[in-house]
């Protein structure tokens, strides 16, 4: 326990040593405390244990507006006896001096024998010089008056009647000191503070952990002689589809799978000869009528291999290592493990000797960095590789296997046309898996809610 | 991607010899994705590329292949016949011109391979069928089938009693009373002929891609089948009935020929393709030294057949497997033969410098800079809703980026502007404790031949105090320290922001942004209940203008 002691709780020890028992009130008084930082001190001594409080209750009483009344004028029947003191009277004199207080003054003074009636008039018979009641009275006067302090059978009888006596219940409390507080030398704790004591919490800005997840994967890749390119997330079908192998019949190509944009069109697609040769492996190889207006479609990329391709038709490297990062769209209902738009890394390897085994080569290493070691390949189909893999990585977590990057070779229907006459290694996949490893989350909305209480807490798991 | 539900215990015995295991282990290494396992049931996805393993009869080949149990390719045999004859109409051709076909006899059919048969069927007719629009598939019960049959069109009023119907129907009821008819019936266009088949005693047969008579339907009594294939390109339909026919002889039915004439039909080919490829086009790709017997026995393994030919080899190819267009195809059939878990990936040295895009580096470089002023980075889509990006914040919406067919209402139009997004993370997080600052940098889209993207950087603080002084010296100081930029503020007004309490942020006499203390509508509008004030800029026509 830490026997340092706010101001507030010195001057309140202070004053309880001098004086050993004392209520919050007396305690204002002699330490010239708020009653707010009385009551703090006190909470404050109470959790280290060295002040007690004993707490009792008590009743106040105050006169009411019948009691006050009396007061001036004395009590009812007080004021009917003395009206009879020279003689009978008439009741109909007495009624009309009197008026509401008459007939429970009567009852009284009758009930007492302190008067008799005939048919038409009063007269007294004793006049007591204190009535029951008029003790009290005078004691409390306008003050507040503890119970305790007023005869008990003098008040029974005011408190009977109505509106005479106000009892308010309050309750007190007592303040003293324990054992171990009287034996506190306060001249020792000057100057220092509670350094045990909790303090107030403030967050760090920080960069989006997401966008850490991007930069730490840019990072590996431009350590593993990648450069990075960047290219439009509207682009024609043409691009994103056709130049990619996939016939403009093809499932994927359907709007409740693709995000085409509400009646847009792209002028300029490709070159002429960019866009014979593809139309040409189009119709040779899948047998149907190539249809310029469909590849002038605009849709939001369904992933960033167009602007890789896109960059070796431009370029037509003889050797290159590029990679392409951004967001990505698909036409799925938004849910746990789905979202419409997402990030997706995309890189190539252009050189006349890449081989497959390089590609698992790079997959391997770039897993390794970001300190996924245990992984597998298993084939897969993409239209636009082959041969085609898929990397399987051991989610410690959820004890499984779960799919991350697609790769594979580009088919020479998809480089041939473009001019690309090199084997094109090409790899890709979404970020937010390999994000949601990293920061143990199950539901991949939590990237995009921006929820504060999490932004300020995220920590890395992997 | 489709998923089929097979059972261990019959692929075991289709396989010959094989434990569970086995099997499940090697199920990847044929492409197929295991999605749940349950006792004796296992649930796999497969491409649809390979719709032979649409059933267990085609998966159970491909496994005997890496297995080792039975390698090289499948031959169809089929025995000719001149008993089973289609004779074609010309009035088909304007309409669905090509028909194929062929019997399969004495089979054992079960339910389970009925169930194999129908699955197979319905990925067909999504898959390559593409939705039974290309090519369709009827499987009948031959015995209640009297040759020749004649594939030619009707009128509208033509009646018959359609599978899974008790009564007759006329082609409009079928097209507009039916699911299949709903689903499919505009594949034929409204066209006053519908496609047709009759048997010798006119008894409707099909009506195809649509649905196919009640009395040929297939049983568990059913011994022998008549297939049709129907479509609009001749190779489509001989692809679909060579999968079929193969996947019938698997499951132990003998196949016989169909006679197609008429109208430029001809009989059903099912032949195989002859195909090379080079040792060393395989050994360079993969980065192996394979010898040629031992390419030749991978691509064994893999179901096909193949010779040496000097350096070459030369491959035969079953009719099924129409995935196969060249070289690079025989390559892959290689390496699974080989086996992927066979292939130890290398790193070969790098032999580039890499480097982070410029656009990278500027970016990276101001959330350091905004995160140094006590600023939160946020992220929010491209694609948003109209409520968000206009109702909220009472902007123009004359120039609105929409998608098409969207299934989520929040993503409807792609942004213009990053600030409404921003005021509606604030929203969210009412609860939250204040200060709360954010900011966040992200591509913009307009209206521009046919459309323009840009990167804009917007910001905002939301607290008791927050003032206008506050968040001018804020994207000054950013712009400042980080890319020694001096920005002007101009009086303006825009519908977001207080009148009054609102500047264009000039560079070099060029506005390229707004900034100021949102209107206290909006922030009503919001629920938020504390003053906020914001900027956004756009970083591609100032600090990123130059890269």
């Amino acid at each position: 326990m830490s026997q340092v002691f706010h101001e507030i709780e010195k001057k309140i020890i202070a004053s309880l040593k001098d004086v050993q028992k004392q209520t919050p009130e007396m305690l204002e008084k002699s330490t010239s405390l708020s009653p707010d930082q009385v009551r703090r001190g006190i909470e404050w001594l109470k959790l280290k244990d060295l002040a007690i409080v004993n707490e009792s209750t008590s009743s106040i009483l105050t006169l009411g507006k019948n009691g006050k009344e009396s007061l001036e004028l004395g009590l009812p029947e007080r004021r009917l006896l003395n009206l009879l003191k020279d003689g009978p009277k008439k009741l109909s004199e007495l009624q009309k001096e009197l008026g509401p207080i008459f007939g429970p003054a009567m009852g009284l003074c009758k009930k007492n024998n302190w008067i008799e009636s005939s048919s038409e008039q009063l007269s007294s018979l004793s006049i007591p010089a204190e009535l029951p009641g008029e003790k009290t009275i005078k004691q409390i006067r306008t003050e507040k008056l503890s119970k305790d302090k007023v005869d008990a059978n003098d008040l029974a009888s005011l408190l009977r009647r109505p509106d005479f006596i106000v009892e308010e219940v309050i309750k007190n409390k007592e303040i003293s000191l324990t054992d171990l507080a009287k034996s506190i030398k306060l001249s020792e704790s000057t100057g220092a503070i509670d350094v045990e004591a909790k303090v107030p919490e403030v967050f760090v800005a920080r960069t989006h952990p997401l966008k850490d997840t991007i930069d730490e994967i840019r990072e590996i890749f431009v350590t593993l002689g990648f450069s990075e390119i960047n290219g439009n997330m509207t682009q024609p079908s043409f691009w994103n589809f056709d130049a990619l192998f996939t016939p403009q019949d093809h499932p994927a190509r359907e709007l409740q799978d693709t995000f085409y944009l509400d009646k847009i069109s792209a002028k300029k697609i490709g070159t002429s000869e960019q866009i014979r040769r593809v139309s040409d492996s189009h119709k040779k190889n899948w047998r149907y009528q190539w249809d310029i207006n469909e590849a002038r479609k605009m849709v939001l990329r369904t992933h960033t291999t167009c602007v890789t391709i896109k960059h070796l038709a431009e370029n037509k490297p003889d050797e290159a290592r590029v990679f392409s990062l951004g967001r990505v769209f698909r036409n799925e209902k938004v849910s746990y493990k789905h979202l419409v738009e997402f990030n997706q890394i995309e890189g190539v390897v252009v050189g006349k000797n890449a081989t497959l085994r390089d590609l698992m080569g790079i997959q391997r290493e770039f897993y390794k960095r970001i300190g996924i070691t245990k992984i597998k390949f298993w084939p897969t189909f993409f239209p636009y590789t082959e041969p085609s893999l898929q990397t399987m990585v051991y989610n410690e977590r959820l004890g499984k296997w779960v799919e991350l990057f697609g790769m594979g070779i580009f088919r020479p229907e998809v480089t041939k046309p473009l001019g690309i006459n090199k084997p094109v290694l090409a790899w890709g996949g979404g970020i937010e898996r390999i994000a949601m490893l990293k920061y143990g989350l199950d539901d991949v909305r939590e990237f995009y809610n921006n929820n504060l209480g999490w932004l300020r807490s995220a920590t890395k798991c992997q | 991607m489709p998923v089929i539900e097979l059972s261990y215990s019959r692929l075991q015995k289709l396989i010959g010899k094989v434990s569970k295991k086995q099997i499940s282990d090697s199920l990847p290494f044929l492409g197929l994705d295991i999605e749940s396992e349950d006792k004796d049931l296992v649930r796999i996805e497969y491409s649809p590329n390979r719709p032979d393993y649409s059933t267990d009869f085609g998966i159970a080949l491909g496994l005997q292949g890496l297995l080792g149990k039975k390698t090289g390719a499948v031959k169809l045999v089929v025995k000719k016949s001149n008993k089973y004859q289609i004779s074609v109409k010309p009035q088909v051709s304007k309409i669905r011109p090509y028909v194929t076909g062929i019997v399969a006899k004495n089979g054992k059919i079960d339910d389970k391979t009925i169930k194999q048969l129908m699955v197979m069927q319905e990925d067909l007719h999504f898959g390559i069928g593409r939705k039974r629009k290309k090519s369709s598939i009827g499987i009948h019960d031959l015995d209640k089938i009297t040759f020749p049959l004649v594939y030619t069109t009707t009128n509208q009023n033509h009646n018959f009693v359609p599978l899974n119907s008790d009564k007759e129907l006329t082609i409009t009821e079928i097209l507009s009373n039916t699911d299949v008819g709903k689903d499919y019936g505009n594949i034929l266009e409204n066209s006053s002929h519908m496609p047709l088949i009759l048997d010798a005693n006119q008894k409707t047969v099909s009506f195809p891609p649509i649905i196919n008579a009640a009395v040929t339907t297939v049983t568990p009594k059913t011994k022998n089948l008549f297939v049709e294939v129907t479509g609009i390109n001749k190779a489509d339909a001989e692809d679909m009935l060579s999968v079929v026919a193969t996947i019938l002889q698997t499951a132990g039915f003998s196949l016989e020929s169909v006679q197609i004439s008429g109208a430029k039909n001809s009989s059903p080919r099912l032949e195989q393709k002859k195909m090379i490829v080079s040792s060393s086009l395989v050994n360079q790709t993969l980065g192996l030294d394979l010898n040629t017997s031992k390419i030749i026995s991978s691509l064994k393994k893999s179901r096909l057949d193949a010779i040496s030919k000097g350096k070459n080899i030369v491959c035969t190819i079953p009719p099924y497997r129409f995935d196969i267009f060249g070289e690079m195809d025989l390559v892959e059939e290689v390496a699974l033969g080989y086996g992927i878990q066979n292939l130890e990936p290398t790193l070969s040295p790098s032999q580039t410098i890499g480097q982070t895009s410029p656009i990278s580096v500027v970016l990276k470089s101001l959330s350091l800079i905004m995160t140094g002023l006590g600023y939160h980075e946020a992220l929010n889509s491209s694609l948003t809703s109209k409520r968000v990006l206009y109702e909220m914040t009472n902007r123009n919406t004359s120039k609105i980026i929409s998608v098409l067919d969207s299934k989520s209402q929040e993503h409807t139009i792609l942004r213009d502007s990053i600030l409404p997004g921003l005021l509606e993370n604030l929203s969210k997080n009412i609860h939250e404790s204040y200060p709360q600052k954010l900011f966040e940098t992200g591509t913009v889209f307009s209206l521009d031949n046919p459309i323009s993207e840009k990167i804009n950087f917007s910001c905002v603080s939301a607290h008791q105090d927050s003032n206008f002084t506050e968040i001018k010296s804020i994207l000054q100081s950013a712009l400042n320290t980080g890319f020694n930029m001096k920005i002007e503020t101009k009086t303006a007004t825009h519908p977001t922001f207080e009148a009054g309490r609102c500047a264009n942020v000039v560079v070099s006499g060029k506005s390229i942004g707004i900034i100021g203390e949102i209107n206290s509508k909006i922030i009503e509008n919001y629920k938020i209940r504390v003053p906020v004030v914001a900027f956004e800029i756009s970083l591609s026509e100032s600090i990123l203008k130059s890269l």
